[in-house]
């Protein structure tokens, strides 16, 4: 019987692994790396490692020269032979993300990922900024414009808000949201329904310009705002943070220009056709602001419709 | 360089030089990740002085979300890959696939499509295929149409734009034509099977007939054991191109990518670098696409949704650790040209 170093290295990385993905799902931290409707796809890794693991333990001690099945018709690595410049890198590059996993706490995107991405509206026209606010010191300018009543931006007038992370919505209750949208006088941007809602109003800015709307979003600028122009903003997350896309509304009120980037705010305001690049598009124009801290679901998710009810 | 032009003219003159090819294999690695390290390392000082720069936090977080998102695919890849390099033996294959080419091109395509995997899961599935005697260009088609053609890329595309079936058929149709039309071309510039580490294959054979005997629980064990050894060969790539593909969305704008695609061959071009570039999940990819909508034409979108699942950032990393060099350049070429060419013809329609 030999102790063979690499396959208890290899043991390690497994448990760290395990340990890794199980502890995302134990602190809720998967929610700022993927969708959490597909968080089944991450505990079943979880659960994968957890066997892998069992069974690389059984490796660890072993016969010095136990003879390999398939000794000829493979080609990877056993881990059983010396070690090599080569093989430290490749253990040191499947740890890393373990140690940064483990070390640095997840970031919320902010500003500078979308200046980078593009505020899809304006793309035609406007130029690239990399801006890098920090994303911690913020709104100390703006709290002079601040009104401090408290609108209750949730208050929808349906009950049941699915949660945002499990955005599944049945076909009679989607109807129902968006026949609410299209009637009611002020629209609800709730996180559940936000990208529908968005999509709609974009591609009809007419049929809702007057009404009245209340979001909360970060906020978000382009080279070329004026001072009293800012985009209300949100990251949607198809799938995992990588394929994030920057949507919002373009605000605007006097004094925008006090209000810094990656500030979160809750607004009032009213719908108003506008141009913006020589483009049509809905503006905001904001009567009522609050700061508020970052939620706790920063992102948004597409909703998905449920057949039948 | 002076490695690899080594490599290519150690190829040629064949098997007597086999040990010697091996070892200039594991330099042009070893350059590769030494590369990798030395950038790493500053991030690392950078980490002791505790002001991570927000820039960096950032990046961290999309590095982890792509491998959070793509290991338990290459978990289920890798399981996949041990059972078949366990229990399917070279005599299975040789009966199973077609002796003409075209119709092994035809039928590895639409068992890809059938096949639910994404573009990360599916390299050592195809390494482990194509080790076993499946011909390359059977294995080309298994890895073009997997990732592209599935349920769940065919429901999200769907979805992705507004509930309208044309795009998933525009895709599922192009991509597939496009898929054949690369593997038939693989089939006649490629005779060997351009594996990185290729064995002789008389050994195995003997081999695997007395493996048959065993019973079934060591055989299961050791298909584990195979899978372990698997995920620690395919991870290493699968993160150095997450985490090149997490740099480049931090830094480069690809906004400045936008302002390129004036005409539509330019904004098909871009639309193809930006799928290369973002390295998405081609469950997630529609979405993107999707936005892109009033930005670009329909064509140039199909572009992005065709080619994103077939070749991209982190999987070329990953196929260079499972082929020859040479070959995922002109593999590569292929596929960027071939889907260019489909996808403006699609527009011509």
């Amino acid at each position: 019987m030999k102790f063979h170093f690499q396959h208890f290295l290899k043991a390690l990385l497994l448990g760290l692994f395990t340990l890794f993905f199980a502890n995302l799902h134990l602190t809720g931290d998967i929610s700022k790396y993927i969708n959490p409707k597909y968080d089944y796809m991450s505990k079943m890794a979880a659960i994968l490692f957890f066997i892998l693991l069992l069974i690389q333990l059984t490796r660890i001690w072993q016969e010095k020269h136990s003879h390999h099945a398939c000794s000829h018709s493979c080609d990877h690595d056993h881990g059983n032979n010396h070690w090599s410049f080569k093989r430290i890198i490749g253990y040191s590059i499947v740890a890393f993300p373990i140690i940064t996993g483990f070390m640095i706490p997840p970031a919320t995107l902010d500003s500078s990922i979308a200046a980078n991405k593009g505020f899809l509206l304006s793309q035609d026209n406007s130029e690239q900024k990399d801006e890098d606010t920090a994303a911690g010191s913020l709104m100390e300018d703006a709290e002079s414009l601040v009104e401090k009543e408290n609108i209750d931006i949730y208050s929808s007038d349906v009950d049941d808000i699915a949660l945002p992370n499990e955005n599944y919505v049945s076909e009679s209750e989607y109807d129902e949201k968006f026949r609410l949208l299209q009637e009611s006088d002020t629209i609800q941007m709730a996180d559940d329904m936000f990208s529908t809602y968005y999509a709609e109003i974009n591609d009809n800015p007419k049929s809702y310009a007057g009404k009245k709307i209340k979001m909360s979003g970060f906020v978000f600028k382009e080279e070329g705002f004026t001072g009293n122009q800012l985009v209300l903003s949100r990251f949607l997350i198809t799938h995992c943070i990588a394929d994030a896309s920057i949507i919002g509304f373009l605000s605007e009120f006097n004094g925008a220009d006090t209000i810094k980037e990656d500030t979160w705010v809750d607004i009032e305001g009213v719908l108003e056709l506008g141009s913006y690049g020589g483009s049509e598009l809905p503006i905001i124009k904001v009567t009522s602001l609050n700061v508020i801290d970052e939620p706790s679901e920063p992102y948004i998710y597409p909703v998905l419709k449920l057949l039948g009810n | 360089m002076i490695s690899r032009k080594q490599k290519s003219s150690n190829e040629e003159r064949g098997d007597s030089m086999q040990a010697r090819q091996k070892k200039s294999v594991n330099i042009s690695t070893v350059f590769v990740l030494g590369i990798l390290v030395c950038s790493l390392v500053p991030l690392f000082l950078k980490m002791d002085s505790l002001k991570l720069s927000n820039s960096f936090l950032q990046l961290n977080t999309i590095f982890l979300s792509i491998l959070i998102e793509a290991i338990p695919f290459v978990l289920i890849g890798v399981l996949i890959a041990g059972f078949i390099q366990i229990f399917i033996t070279e005599d299975h294959i040789r009966a199973w696939i077609p002796k003409n080419k075209f119709l092994a091109v035809l039928m590895s395509c639409i068992v890809g499509a059938a096949f639910p995997a994404c573009e990360c899961g599916i390299v050592p599935i195809v390494r482990r295929l194509i080790g076993k005697g499946v011909p390359l260009y059977a294995g080309v088609g298994f890895l073009l149409t997997g990732p592209l053609i599935n349920p769940i890329v065919i429901l999200s595309t769907y979805m992705a734009f507004g509930n309208d079936m044309e795009m998933a058929m525009l895709r599922m149709v192009v991509g597939f034509v496009a898929a054949l039309a690369i593997a038939l071309v693989v089939s006649v510039l490629f005779r060997s099977n351009q594996l990185k580490n290729a064995k002789e294959h008389s050994h195995s054979h003997t081999h695997v007939k007395k493996k048959q005997k065993q019973p079934l629980v060591p055989r299961i064990s050791e298909m584990f054991k195979h899978s372990i050894d698997e995920f620690f060969d395919m991870s290493k790539y699968l993160i150095a191109g997450a985490f090149v593909a997490a740099f480049l969305q931090t830094y480069v704008s690809t906004q400045s990518l936008l302002q390129l695609g004036d005409t539509q061959f330019q904004s098909t071009f871009v639309m193809m670098a930006l799928a290369f570039v973002l390295s998405l999940c081609s469950e997630a990819d529609a979405f993107i696409g999707a936005s892109f909508r009033n930005v670009f034409p329909t064509t140039s979108i199909l572009a992005f949704l065709v080619y994103g699942p077939m070749i991209d950032f982190k999987n070329t990393i990953m196929l260079l650790s499972v082929f020859k060099a040479k070959f995922v350049v002109i593999l590569f070429i292929l596929i960027t040209s071939i889907v260019f060419l489909f996808v403006t013809l699609s527009s011509l329609l």
